[in-house]
């Protein structure tokens, strides 16, 4: 093979060797192939600003190249060559001889056609490792937006925050090329708890001063390490807040020790800082959707006690209207929510028919659970065959000793003896209830406590003629402040004007005109309180 | 969780597999590429990384792990991987490495395909 042949042979290695031993490749072909036997050989560095020494053999050459060759070099060479893309100088080749100026034009030509060669495939390498470099960095680009879509994919999919929270700190390592990253939410007391970590980081160096500045720049911020920090002895690090629905600060992500292709850390760039922001967004609505699930769940929850709790309190109210021979019995209950806290029953015992409406403090479950004690009470005293008066008492006593202290209910019960034609009543604190006998209309009116408040009251019927065709009315408050969209109260005269009105009519007739008028009074305005209504006539 | 990672390798007469724990990242790559190159340097031409118990790689790492393929394409050599986490798939596929180097679901089915 020709020597020029096989010197460019020993070059063409080049496309094969690693850029950190190129230089010694070069410099031991030309000295190999070459009279000379000595020089330096300087490539650009990476970033394009300085001719670094690349190799050197049997001379004194400085690590950069900063002037004429022939100057800087001892011994002087004997032939200085340009490494020369068509863009740029890629290096400068330094050679001479050890022994003796023997240097003819055809040693100067040979090393001129290889430094050009070798100018080719440095050329070549480089623009093949830019473009594999640039290639690199648009993949690198599109890895970023997938795990961005990924992200928000998930956050669709799933709504339980332990399982994102890995994902969401994993791809942030994953993208910034982080070491250590952390994410902290804020508890309800304002403080921070660590809630995912990865590397070496401090649950409780979560500064107050850090969290304002985050809070108060609403941004990506870069701050100095150190040994007392929140992630101990690194440079630097970065924090982002996360915000939630209004801006509420909700967490911090945070990274730190961002590795360099060059094996160290340095400091996170500008898009890193972005693609942090994008992060915080991506958590703080899975957050929102992890906390909306969670009161959606409970929300569910406690709607499912409610109808169980309705149902119970559906099974206490009477199912139908007893039947009792000479007196009509009509009833109307409309609870304001699902459970509510009025209550009426109806009792027969050697013939007297004994009505009873209550209406405790307050509404939903505590209401339905005190309903149920009232309930089963009465139910129990009437059966060991108590009078009115007693029951009340009794239950008094009952419901303030086993119930909250702000616990009580109102109530009214009558009595009806047909033989005796009368009507006994106990009116704890209720509404005064209607008597309309002889065309008349009278008030029974309270005259005692509500059920509950102290321990020591006791209760005494009254007694009342009630001949034939006489009408008792009970009711709640629902009744008569029931509100039109005025905010205005159906009240006490409306009422009476309807029974004067229809003095003489059924049980069920009053019923329902009473409802009637109450409905079309109230119109389009929501029913605020639970309504009942008991009639009874005596035929 | 494990920052380190930690590589083990069971060396068989066919190849080899190299399994990984932890984030590969600059220090965890580097630290995969030298175990590889021992292996390439000890004649090994078949290498299937296991990555079942790591979660992590930056683009560092990924770099380094192209470093490795093109090294044992250059040999005549086949790098495969396997057990791979989806995000860490999904990553290989858009970053090339899938385009060099074949990703098997399980090690079962990389062992019977690249005959090691």
């Amino acid at each position: 093979m020709h020597p020029l042949a096989t010197f460019l042979n020993d070059l063409q290695q080049l496309e094969r060797s690693p850029i950190a031993s190129q230089g010694s490749l070069i410099l031991n072909a030309f000295t190999r192939h070459t009279r000379f036997d000595a020089g330096a050989l300087y490539l650009r560095d990476a970033r394009g600003s300085e001719m670094r020494l690349a190799a050197k053999s049997q001379c004194i050459a400085p690590e950069i190249l900063d002037g004429a060759a022939e100057d800087v070099l001892q011994p002087a060479p004997h032939v200085v060559v340009p490494l020369q893309s068509h863009r740029e100088a890629v290096g400068v080749l330094a050679l001479g001889m050890r022994e003796g100026n023997g240097v003819d034009d055809d040693d100067v030509a040979m090393v001129r056609t290889a430094a050009a060669y070798v100018s080719t495939l440095l050329t070549n390498q480089r623009l093949l490792q830019e473009t594999r470099e640039g290639d690199f960095q648009l993949k690198y680009r599109l890895w970023e937006l997938e795990s961005l879509y990924d992200i928000g994919l998930s956050i669709a999919s799933t709504l339980n925050i332990d399982d994102l929270a890995d994902e969401i700190l994993f791809r942030m390592i994953s993208l910034t090329n982080a070491r250590r990253a952390a994410l902290f939410l804020r508890e309800d007391a304002g403080g921070f708890t660590l809630y995912r970590s990865f590397g070496e980081v401090r649950a409780d160096f979560l500064e107050r001063e850090l969290s304002e500045q985050l809070m108060r720049e609403g941004k990506a911020l870069t701050f100095e390490g150190g040994g007392e920090c929140l992630f101990p002895s690194c440079e630097t690090f970065v924090a982002v807040p996360i915000k939630g629905g209004n801006d509420a600060f909700i967490g911090v992500l945070a990274a730190a020790d961002r590795e360099t292709r060059e094996g160290g850390v340095g400091a996170f760039e500008e898009n890193e800082l972005r693609l942090l922001s994008l992060f915080a967004n991506q958590v703080a609505i899975a957050l929102e959707n992890a906390r909306l699930h969670r009161e959606a769940l409970a929300k569910q929850a406690m709607e499912r006690e409610l109808e169980l709790a309705a149902t119970i309190q559906r099974d206490i109210l009477p199912k139908s209207i007893p039947a009792v021979d000479g007196i009509e019995i009509s009833a109307l209950s409309r609870p304001a929510r699902q459970v509510g806290g009025d209550y009426h029953a109806f009792f027969i015992r050697d013939g007297v028919l004994t009505a009873l409406v209550a209406d405790v403090a307050g509404k939903s479950m505590p209401a339905a659970l005190l309903v149920s004690a009232l309930h089963a009470v009465v139910q129990l005293l009437f059966a060991e065959g108590r009078e009115i008066d007693e029951i009340a008492t009794e239950l008094n006593r009952h419901i303030h000793r086993w119930s909250a202290e702000n616990k009580f209910a109102t109530m009214i019960m009558i009595s009806i003896d047909q033989e005796a034609e009368t009507l006994q009543f106990v009116n704890a604190g209720h509404n005064p209830a209607y008597l309309v006998a002889d065309g008349k209309i009278d008030m029974m009116k309270s005259h005692g406590l509500p059920i509950g408040i102290l321990p020591q009251t006791r209760y005494l019927a009254q007694t009342r003629p009630f001949p034939a065709g006489s009408t008792a009315v009970l009711y709640s408050d629902g009744i008569t402040e029931a509100e039109d969209v005025a905010g205005e109260e159906f009240e006490n005269p409306r009422l009476e004007a309807l029974l004067e009105q229809h003095l003489g009519c059924s049980a069920s007739m009053i019923r329902d005109q009473i409802a009637d008028a109450v409905d079309n009074f109230v119109g389009e305005a929501p029913q605020k309180d639970d309504q009942t209504l008991v009639v009874v006539r005596r035929v | 969780m494990t920052e380190e990672l930690r590589v083990s390798v069971d060396r068989r007469d066919a190849g080899a597999i190299m399994y990984t724990k932890g984030y590969i990242n600059n220090v965890g790559g580097e630290e995969i590429a030298n175990r590889a190159y021992e292996l390439m340097d000890g004649g090994v031409r078949t290498l299937l990384l296991n990555l079942r118990e790591t979660k992590i790689v930056n683009s560092i790492g990924i770099s380094i792990l192209i470093e490795i393929i093109e090294k044992m394409i250059e040999k005549g050599g086949r790098i495969a991987f396997c057990c791979l986490t989806p995000v860490i798939h999904k990553t290989f596929q858009i970053m090339g490495l899938a385009n060099y180097a074949t990703i098997f679901t399980d090690e079962d089915a990389a062992v019977k395909e690249l005959a090691i």
